[in-house]
């Protein structure tokens, strides 16, 4: 626990004043959190080729891989833009160009570079998606034959979650200070 | 069968009263909340998430690396609650596991990479297969191999499973030594 305290925060990282950020998740790089995110510990989000910017109300649970990472052969840093209210849930791994709002990557989903998630679209548990495409709205990709449908309901609203972590994260986890710019 | 020995380094492990071996590289939040019964082993970077709720494991237990035990929670109308996880005796959970259950029974194996969904239930006796993803809620009987994803039962278990999984984990334990 102690070497994971002198962890330095990296100064290149921007969060805002009530994001939610323990200190032993990684922030690599360039990197803006939104208001309202929760970044749980040994979350991770590296920003190598380009910065990284996320919107409001993210959750962001453990072991979850955000990277920016240019395919091999392209240079250029461009960002990678998260919007608001995604669920990145245990495990999962996004390196897709974009992502919209309201989309759930459950546990141990993955996106390749090649795919950009509109809004409200689930990846199940497990699957991973590399396709080059962008994912209509609403789409949901599940089990083991990656069966896809459009769904009708709208997505349950993940605020009362990010309330509970807001209250009970800060008594067990030291937390990285915001910093953004008034 | 006897599984070979295994050798951690005495540095990166620490040892209970009761047993427990708990691996430094391992993340235990909220430490308060979780319950180890005794002889268990925590292997390198596992997380488990007492600080959302309570968690109880067994004697006996393996949990290896990088699996992830944290306890569900379930959406009401007023807001969130997380349930406590219990697990039970002899329980082996492999690599890269992620455990949402509420309960776990005894003499459960689950294989590398599973994915547990939300609130499940895993009776005594039972096992998953490597690579299972099984959906929220999913209440696996026992004596029954599940698998796929969605996981669905694949095959029956021996009437014997309880002795093989008491044999497995408390030899696991034995072999695993100080350098």
């Amino acid at each position: 626990m102690l070497s994971q305290r002198k962890q330095k925060t990296n100064p290149n990282a921007i969060v805002a004043a009530d994001a939610l950020v323990c200190e032993e998740a990684t922030l690599e790089g360039s990197i803006t959190i939104g208001a309202n995110c929760v970044v749980h510990p040994k979350a991770g989000i590296y920003a190598k080729d380009g910065p990284i910017v996320i919107g409001q109300g993210n959750i962001i649970e453990e072991q979850t891989r955000i990277i920016n990472r240019n395919p091999p052969g392209v240079t250029g840093s461009s960002p990678l833009i998260i919007g608001n209210c995604n669920t990145f849930e245990v495990g999962s791994e996004f390196e897709g160009k974009s992502l919209g709002n309201n989309n759930v990557l459950e546990a141990k989903a993955r996106v390749g570079p090649n795919t950009t998630l509109s809004n409200s679209c689930v990846i199940g548990a497990g699957c991973h998606v590399n396709t080059e495409e962008i994912l209509p709205e609403n789409t949901i990709i599940c089990g083991d034959n990656y069966l896809r449908r459009i769904n009708n309901d709208k997505l349950p609203s993940q605020t009362p979650q990010l309330d509970f972590l807001k209250k009970i994260l800060p008594n067990y986890h030291f937390l990285v200070k915001p910093n953004k710019p008034a | 069968m006897d599984l070979e020995e295994i050798y951690y380094d005495g540095e990166n492990y620490i040892e209970t009263a009761t047993g427990n071996k708990v691996s430094r590289q391992s993340v235990l939040c909220g430490s308060q909340n979780i319950v180890l019964n005794g002889k268990t082993i925590v292997q390198s970077d596992c997380i488990i998430r007492g600080d959302l709720a309570n968690v109880r494991v067994g004697r006996h237990c393996i949990i290896k690396s990088r699996s992830v035990i944290r306890p569900p929670f379930k959406k009401f109308s007023k807001g969130v609650a997380f349930f406590p996880c219990v697990i039970g005796d002899h329980v082996y959970i492999e690599e890269d596991s992620i455990v949402n259950a509420a309960q776990i029974g005894s003499y459960v194996h689950i294989g590398k990479n599973c994915v547990i969904g939300r609130r499940c239930v895993l009776k005594d006796c039972c096992q998953i297969a490597d690579n299972t993803i099984l959906p929220p809620e999913t209440l696996v009987p026992p004596f029954k191999l599940y698998g796929g994803s969605p996981a669905v039962c694949v095959e029956d278990l021996p009437e014997c499973t309880q002795y093989l999984m008491i044999d497995a984990t408390k030899q696991y334990y034995e072999n695993f030594k100080r350098k």
